[in-house]
Parts: C-alpha cells; sequence; structure tokens
C-alpha cells in the first residue's frame, strides 16, 4: 500500500502540513467554545443532542485522568483500575479547600500534588509484587472504596478537628459552587473578541450576537482556565517520558529483567510511574470540581474507574492525543446516549434506561476486537493512505516504506517459549 | 474498642450468625470466579453481573412466566450456563489466553453491558424475591438469632461444592476441566478438545454463580434489583484470592472468612465502621495478594515475568 | 513396500518469526523405532511438536500418519489419528493424582473395560506407580514422573508414540532402566516409536534407524547399527 502524497520529514512541506494540523487543532479548541459559546444543538433524525460548555470543560478533565491511565499502561504495561479514587480525592481536596477554608480553586493544587502523589506511590508499592491481572482486582476494588471513604464519620483528620463524612458533607455531597464561584476578570474585554469574530464575513453568523452574558463569560473564562491546567500537565508528562524517567520506564515495560540487570531501579520507577499517574488524576479531580462545582462520592467509584477504562480503550495509548480523544469519549457517550430518545426497533422504554453504560460497554468489547490500537491508531492508519511522511534518506533513495508501526500493545505479549533452548 | 462485644458471647455469637449468612453468599460468587480461573487463569470481572441477570432470570421465572420458584431458579441457572457458554465462544475464546489485558477490558466491557440491559429491562426499582427457604430461628440464645435462613445458605453453598467436587472429580469433562488447568498443552495431547472443556467451566461457573445471587437475593432482608451484586463481586474476589484462586474449598473457607471480617471485626473495633466492611474485604485481598499469592489453599503459580 | 506409518516431507517450522526446520525429510515405518538426534537447539523438539500440531508452531510441508496430514490440525486431531506424544520435561498433570493422570491419558478411549485392563497393565509393569496410584504426580520424582508420562502416553493404544528427551534430568540408572522397557514394549508389541535424544549412545541402542539433525536439517541418515560403529560418524555428530 503507499500513500497518495508522499512528505519528506523536514522539507518545508512536511513543516506546512505540521503547522496546519497544529494550527487546526488550537484554532478549534480556542474557537468551538466561542461558537458553542453555551449550549449547541445538533438534530439526528428524531433526537436532538446538546453540546454544552460544561462537557467540553470536562472532558478536558478527563482527558487528564486518561493520561494518567496511560502513563501505567503504555510505560509499565500494568493495568490500573484504580485511579478513579485519586480523583475522588483530588475533587474532595479542592471543595474542602475552597468551601471550609476559603482558598481559590487553582491554588487547592498545591495540595492535592502532592497528598495523591504519595497515595498513588504507596499503591504502586503492592504492585511491585502484584502484576496483571491481580493488579487490576485490586486496584478496581479500591476504586469501589472511594464512596464508602467519603462517608466515614469515625476517623476525624488532623488538624481540622472534623470527621472525614463532616469534611466531604457525607452522601449528601459538597456543594462549592454556592460558596465560590468563578468568575471572569474584567479585563478580558470577551465582547470585543466576539464581536471580532462575528464581523468576519460568511463565518461570522456561527458566532452568535451581540454581546455575551456574564455567564458566558465565566464559562469560557473556567474553560481556559481548565484548558491551561491541562496543557500543562500534559507538557510535563510530555518532557518527563522524554526525560531519563521515561526511558527507564520503556525499559521495565520492554523486559523487566534486563532493565533490571542494565541498572534501573525497578521500585523506584514504577512507584514512580505510580505516583505521577495518581497526580494526575487528582489534578482531573480538581478540575473535576472547579467545572461541576459539586462532589458527590458516588460519582467517583466503580464506573467512574470503569468510564477510564473505557477512555483509555477508544483513545488508545499510542500516543498523548489518546488521552485526549479518551476524555471526549468519557464525556460524550454517556450523553449522547441518554440524548437518544428513539431508535429504530429498540422499545422506547428501554432508552431510558442505562443506554451510556451499555454503549460504552459494546464499544470496550468492539475497539477490543476490531481496533485494538484505539481511535487514534485507527486514524493513524488511515491517515496513512493519503500521506505519507518519510524521512530524506529513504526519499533520496526513492524507496517506499511502509510508514512505521508505533502502535504499542496494550500489553506486552510473552515471547513463544522455545523448548528447543531449555538448557540440560 | 466496644468492649460489649468482647464481654457479651450473646452479642458475639449474633456477629457470628451474620458473617455466616453473608459468608456462604460470598463463597458462591468466588467459587465462580475460582471456576473460571482454575481453567483459564482469567478473572471474570463480569461474573457478579451475570450472576445478578441470572437472579432476575429466576425472578421473572417466577412472577411471569409461573414457574414454581425452585424450578425457575433451575431453569436460571441452565439459562445463564449456555449464555456463558455463547459469551466464552464469542467474546472470550477469539484471544490468546496468556495475554490477559484485551480479555480484563471485554470482561469489563461484559460487566457494563449485562448490568445496562438489566437496569434497561427491569429498571432499579427493588422487588421483593419470594423466600426459597422456612424463615424463623434455628437457635437462639438473647440476642443471637440463628435464622433457618442462615442455616439453608449454608447447606446450600456446601451442597453446590459437593456437586461440583462430584462433576469434577468423577465425570470425564471435569477430568478433561482439571487436565487442562493443569497443563494446558499436555490436555491437548492426550486430545482433550481445549475450547469446548473451557467453555464448560464458564457454564459451569455461571450456574453456581446464578445460584449464589438467587440465595442472596431471596434472603428476606433484601431485594432484587439490578446492581445488588457490585460490590458482592469484590467481597468474592476477596474470598477467592484468600481461599487460593484455583480452590474450590478454599472460596468456601474464604468466603466464610471474609463474611466473619466483615461483621465481626467491623463490630469489635467500633473505629471501623459499617461502611469500612468493604474497605476490610480490600484489604484482605490487597495483604493475601502482596504476602501469599497463592491463598490459603491455592496451588503456587509462578508468574513469568 | 506399504508406505511408512510416518512420512514428513519437505517439513518447515518457525516459532514466530523464528525459523527452525528448514525442510526436512524423514520417515518411520510400521513397528520401527527412530531416534531424531542432534544437538540443542537443532530443531528435534520442534519435529515432535510440528507431528503434533502443537501450539505455537507454524508448519510448512506435509507430515502423514497413516496417509492422513496432521499439518492444519490440532493436537486433539492428531491424538485420534493413533499418535501419542509424551513431550520435553513429560508434561505430567502435576495436581491429578498418577491415576487420573492415566485416565487423561485414555480420554479418547471409549471402552472402560480396556481402560481398567491398561492401567493395571502399566500398573504391573512400574509397579511404583500402583503404590502411588493416589498421590499427585507433582509429588513424584523425576523417573517416576517420566514413567508415569510413558504410561499415559500409551493408554491412548497409539500407534506411534514421539518421546521427546525421555532421558533428560534423569539419573543414568533410572534412564537405562527406561530405555530397557522401551525396548521391551517394542519388542512385545510391536509399537513403532519415534524418539528425539541427546544421549545418542542408549537411544542408538535401541533404534534400528537414526537421523541426525543439525541446524534445523538432516545432515545425515542410516541404520542405527552402522551409525554407532562408524567412527568418523560419532566424532563429528554425535560427540562421544
Amino acid at each position: 500500500m503507499s500513500a497518495r502524497w508522499t512528505i519528506v520529514q523536514g522539507s518545508p512541506q512536511h513543516r506546512i502540513y505540521r503547522w496546519v494540523g497544529w494550527g487546526s487543532f488550537v484554532a478549534a479548541v480556542l474557537l468551538i467554545p466561542l461558537i458553542v459559546a453555551d449550549v449547541a444543538v445538533i438534530n439526528i433524525g428524531s433526537n436532538s443532542y446538546k453540546f454544552t460548555m460544561s462537557q467540553l470543560t470536562l472532558a478536558t478533565s478527563w482527558a487528564v485522568a486518561v493520561l494518567g491511565v496511560q502513563v501505567i499502561v503504555g510505560y509499565t504495561g500494568q493495568l490500573t483500575l484504580g485511579n478513579s479514587f485519586f480523583a475522588g480525592v483530588g475533587a474532595y481536596l479542592t471543595a474542602i479547600l475552597v468551601a471550609d477554608y476559603h482558598w481559590s480553586y487553582v491554588s487547592t493544587l498545591v495540595v492535592v500534588l502532592p497528598i495523591t502523589f504519595l497515595l498513588g506511590m504507596a499503591i504502586g508499592l503492592p504492585a511491585l509484587r502484584i502484576r496483571g491481572l491481580y493488579l487490576a482486582l485490586v486496584t478496581i476494588s479500591i476504586a469501589a472504596l472511594l464512596p464508602s471513604f467519603a462517608k466515614l464519620d469515625t476517623i476525624s483528620i488532623p488538624f481540622t478537628g472534623k470527621t472525614i463524612s463532616e469534611l466531604t458533607n457525607g452522601s449528601n455531597g459538597k456543594d462549592i459552587k454556592s460558596i465560590s464561584k468563578i468568575k471572569s476578570p474584567d479585563w478580558i474585554p470577551w465582547d470585543g473578541i466576539a464581536g471580532f469574530f462575528q464581523g468576519i464575513p460568511v463565518v461570522g453568523k456561527f458566532f452568535g450576537e451581540g454581546g455575551l452574558s456574564a455567564r458566558q463569560e465565566d464559562t469560557l473564562y473556567k474553560y481556559l482556565i481548565m484548558l491551561a491546567i491541562a496543557v500543562i500537565a500534559f507538557w510535563l508528562v510530555r518532557n518527563l517520558l522524554n526525560s531519563r524517567v521515561g526511558r527507564a520506564l520503556q525499559a521495565i515495560r520492554d523486559n523487566e529483567t534486563s532493565a533490571a540487570v542494565s541498572g534501573v531501579d525497578l521500585a523506584l520507577y514504577k512507584t514512580l510511574a505510580f505516583g505521577v499517574s495518581a497526580a494526575l488524576a487528582g489534578v482531573a479531580g480538581t478540575m473535576y470540581a472547579i467545572d461541576i462545582g459539586f462532589v458527590n462520592s458516588d460519582d467517583f467509584g466503580l464506573f467512574l474507574a470503569v468510564n477510564f477504562v473505557v477512555g483509555l480503550v477508544v483513545g488508545g495509548v499510542i500516543n498523548m492525543w489518546g488521552a485526549v480523544v479518551g476524555g471526549l469519549a468519557i464525556v460524550l457517550i454517556p450523553s449522547m446516549a441518554r440524548s437518544t430518545q428513539s431508535v429504530p426497533l429498540v422499545k422506547q422504554s428501554w432508552l431510558q434506561g442505562p443506554v451510556g453504560p451499555f454503549v460504552q460497554g459494546v464499544l470496550l468489547i468492539l475497539l477490543t476486537f476490531v481496533l485494538p490500537g484505539g481511535i487514534v491508531y485507527g486514524i493513524r492508519r488511515l491517515r496513512a493512505r493519503f500521506v505519507q511522511v518519510v524521512p530524506p534518506e529513504l526519499a533520496a533513495k526513492g524507496e517506499m516504506e511502509e510508514p512505521p508501526e508505533d502502535y504499542i500493545p496494550l500489553m506486552e505479549e510473552p515471547p513463544p517459549e522455545l523448548s528447543e533452548s531449555v538448557p540440560d | 474498642m466496644d468492649f460489649d462485644l468482647l464481654t457479651s458471647p450473646e452479642l458475639l455469637l449474633a456477629r457470628i450468625f451474620d458473617g455466616l449468612n453473608a459468608g456462604a453468599v460470598y463463597a458462591l460468587v468466588a467459587v465462580a470466579l475460582v471456576l473460571i480461573f482454575k481453567a483459564t487463569t482469567l478473572i471474570n470481572f463480569a461474573q457478579g453481573e451475570m450472576a445478578m441477570f441470572g437472579a432476575f432470570l429466576a425472578y421473572i421465572g417466577w412472577s411471569e412466566w409461573g414457574l414454581p420458584m425452585w424450578i425457575a431458579v433451575v431453569v436460571a441457572m441452565i439459562l445463564s450456563a449456555l449464555g456463558a457458554a455463547a459469551i466464552e465462544r464469542t467474546l472470550i475464546r477469539p484471544f490468546d489466553p496468556s495475554d490477559h489485558l484485551p480479555l480484563v477490558i471485554v470482561t469489563l466491557g461484559l460487566l457494563l453491558i449485562i448490568g445496562a440491559v438489566a437496569g434497561m429491562i427491569w429498571k432499579f426499582d427493588p422487588r421483593p424475591f419470594p423466600e426459597l427457604f422456612p424463615s424463623g430461628s434455628a437457635f437462639r440464645l438473647g440476642i443471637a438469632n440463628l435464622r433457618w435462613y442462615t442455616v439453608f445458605t449454608l447447606a446450600a453453598a456446601v451442597a453446590m461444592m459437593a456437586l461440583l467436587q462430584f462433576l469434577l472429580s468423577r465425570t470425564k469433562i471435569g477430568l478433561a476441566f482439571r487436565a487442562v488447568s493443569s497443563n494446558l498443552e499436555s490436555s491437548e495431547l492426550v486430545g482433550i478438545r481445549v475450547g469446548p472443556t473451557l467453555q464448560f467451566g464458564w457454564a459451569l461457573a455461571a450456574a453456581a454463580g446464578t445460584f449464589g445471587a438467587v440465595i442472596f437475593v431471596a434472603d428476606p432482608v433484601r431485594q432484587i434489583e439490578p446492581s445488588i451484586m457490585l460490590s458482592v463481586l469484590i467481597f468474592a474476589s476477596a474470598a477467592a484470592a484468600l481461599g487460593g484462586l484455583d480452590s474450590l474449598w478454599g472460596a468456601l473457607v474464604g468466603g466464610l472468612i471474609v463474611g466473619q471480617v466483615q461483621t465481626l471485626l467491623v463490630n469489635v473495633f467500633t473505629f471501623i465502621p459499617n461502611e469500612m466492611a468493604l474497605a476490610a474485604a480490600v484489604f484482605v485481598l490487597l495483604v493475601v495478594l502482596v504476602a501469599k499469592p497463592s491463598g490459603l489453599f491455592g496451588t503456587a503459580r509462578v508468574e513469568r515475568v | 513396500m506399504s508406505s511408512p506409518l510416518l512420512e514428513a516431507a519437505g517439513v518447515k517450522a518457525a516459532y514466530g518469526q523464528v525459523n527452525v526446520l528448514h525442510g526436512v525429510d524423514f520417515s518411520v515405518n510400521e513397528g520401527e523405532v527412530v531416534v531424531i538426534l542432534g544437538a540443542n537447539g537443532a530443531g528435534k523438539t520442534t519435529t515432535l511438536r510440528s507431528i503434533s500440531a502443537m501450539r505455537l508452531v507454524t508448519v510448512e510441508g506435509s507430515i502423514k500418519v497413516a496417509g492422513t496430514e496432521t499439518v492444519g490440525k490440532n493436537p486433539a486431531d492428531v491424538v485420534r489419528m493413533g499418535v501419542a506424544h509424551v513431550p520435553q520435561g513429560r508434561g505430567t498433570f502435576p495436581e491429578l493424582s498418577v491415576e487420573d493422570n492415566l485416565h487423561s491419558g485414555a480420554y479418547v478411549v471409549k471402552d472402560r473395560s480396556q481402560i481398567h485392563k491398561d492401567i493395571d497393565r502399566y500398573f504391573d509393569m512400574f509397579p511404583v506407580l500402583r503404590e502411588r496410584r493416589d498421590q499427585l504426580a507433582g509429588s513424584l520424582s523425576g523417573g517416576e514422573q517420566q514413567m508415569l508420562a510413558v504410561s499415559r502416553a500409551l493408554m491412548s493404544r497409539p500407534r506411534l508414540l514421539l518421546l521427546d528427551e525421555p532421558s533428560l534430568g534423569l539419573a543414568p540408572l533410572i534412564v537405562e532402566q527406561l530405555f530397557e522397557t522401551l525396548a521391551e514394549i517394542n519388542r512385545d508389541t510391536g509399537m513403532t516409536m519415534l524418539v528425539v535424544e541427546q544421549n545418542a549412545q542408549l537411544a542408538l541402542s535401541i533404534a534400528d534407524r537414526a537421523y541426525v539433525l543439525e541446524a534445523g536439517q538432516i545432515v545425515l541418515s542410516g541404520e542405527a547399527e552402522a551409525m554407532k560403529t562408524d567412527e568418523a560418524v560419532r566424532q563429528a555428530y554425535l560427540g562421544y
């Protein structure tokens, strides 16, 4: 199979190609909010699907969470299902500090990051001995624990003099948005920005008319904050994984024994990976609290844990774009499923049931069968049919090679046991 | 610390009785996990949901098809066995059994699908399940009350184990099942067809799980609804791990211990409130897997590095 | 002349990307004992695994047992063609009792009275197995396990017995006994055997013919008697 267009790596065309790709992503991320502003409605058949800014905002937070799971799955070859626990911890810490101690939302990260990081390392310790299936089992059990933890009324937390359930407001959930609201600062000229885009011929009408309401301004501001946190998180993880740490983790994933022999401290790097992963989940929890303004322990149980797996499988682990796709999938699948009110041949009353989990389950199985690398991998393969980027050496020789398979299998396959090599 | 419990044998006994009941149910679901683990070294995360679905089938058989209750239970067990056999054939067998991750994802998918389908069909309002066993008290000492229900649940769990033990040790397919779980390659070399044998394991597991779920929801203190087995799966996993993931009787012992840990420990130490029963189970699971992955009665398996 | 019981032609075998056999031809006639000799990694085990159509090996070429192709079948089918395989490392079922191990060997046999008769026969042949009939196979010594493995394979009343390094890890005395028993079985019942061995001297003593495998190719074949006495062959290939 050869692609329709070939682009030589490092050539001006390649640079343009990359700039167009990145440029359209950045434009989408920044302009879609202005278009959506609050709610966008798309009608498909007799169903109407609402897309809200709050969903997009939430998707950025779950993208960070999926990134956290990716770090473990992609770089240690193990499946962890416990990150929803850390997300819950992050969300509650933020909620408590904001509501009871009047911290600002973003500043709570100073507390959330180290605490979830340390908790993650603590989980990483048993993970040194527990692997594969057993680790999945233990971590999903831990994930199931959060709702009961949040309702604990006999353990009091030092420095606060309150029990956990007093701090978390038990099963009623912790309300923050009525105590502290994120307001857009006055210096951002929202109306001017909106006016600028509305003034563009032809496409201007997509940006609505007139100025933005205060609520819309706050929503957009909140989104920008979340986006900034997410971008920083992705950037930091990318740098971390490109560093010594990332190479060490890769070596461990590829072959634990030989990594250990060549001097990689297995225990250190593995617990470190779990710490980073948990901290990302914690950040996601903080972002959730910022977005929703209300934290209820039941939203951080088993189903969120499985949701992270859905995000992981839908996006795939080949690169960080998988986490972006995964974050969107976590938010959009259930909400679109809920909005689907009529499907031919399906009983109406069934569609009022838990359609979201059903679709998620089907997707998990379907993707595992047909596209185990996830959607990002699928898009890459599709793109390779049209555009091929080749290194200059190959282009000079006029060789057309298959693009390198950069699909990282979700788990390392054991090499076939060559029984011929059994020593005497 | 709640010293009442230590000074009052009645209270202690009452807690032990509570724990027996829960423990027997955990044992039955644990044995389902063990059956699949023995054959495939896979933990079926959907086992609890499959059992829940089976219990609903029994309920429907009784309430809508008008079957006598026990007949409805048997029919439900057969139906869930057939369903599990179909699942094994279509969704599990295509994957390389040594590559666990896709299989974990598939069983998680099943967990979502089965739970969701039950929720779509039967909604989430709890319904009372008919009583399977006589109510009333078998033994009473002050506040300690051993319900007949507990006695029968235990007896049913033991009977189920004995039946499974018989099937595995005295029948040809049972021999094949044990051979496959002991050495897959050699079992092929003696002519055993591995696929159908594993399918048999899934079917047996589903039937056992359905039986456990039926007994669980038929307890007059509970009602049936689609999310009833979610946390049971975790208790049962802890029980299975404690007993040794590949030991049938270990599952029974593990179930009973987890049942006791849940009620007794939680009450002896009052600083572990009721919500922490689950935490106690997770703690057991964690400690067993870290300290002794083969559990109390399991075979030590070397995990390939 | 009648066609051989086992006939392999142009067999290539690979584990994934690793090619192990590069086109080998060999045959075993009814009633014969044939050994395949060769060093570690020569492809001996792979040859047997190819015949049994075992997992992980991809085979090209043709392997016929009594005229029926085994390539592309699965091991359970090959057993039903009358092939029994004692794998390297013996492959008993450690968690099953000695008696259950024997029963499993007769998985393809329908006739229950025949099964019981055969179990008795192998208990007579290896009395130690009778003593330990209820013990788990995993608790047996290496020699006892090998006896069990051979008995289990014979339980299916095969036409062709494949033995993969039966001497591996056993004390010399036990190995000698084992080979004597194998020779006896061949003499008494005319059982056809294909044996893979590193212990060339011992294997040649019970064999009719032999092949020498080197780096996935057959480099030498002939009568066992002739090979044993040929000084040049001994030094070049057999290393003793």
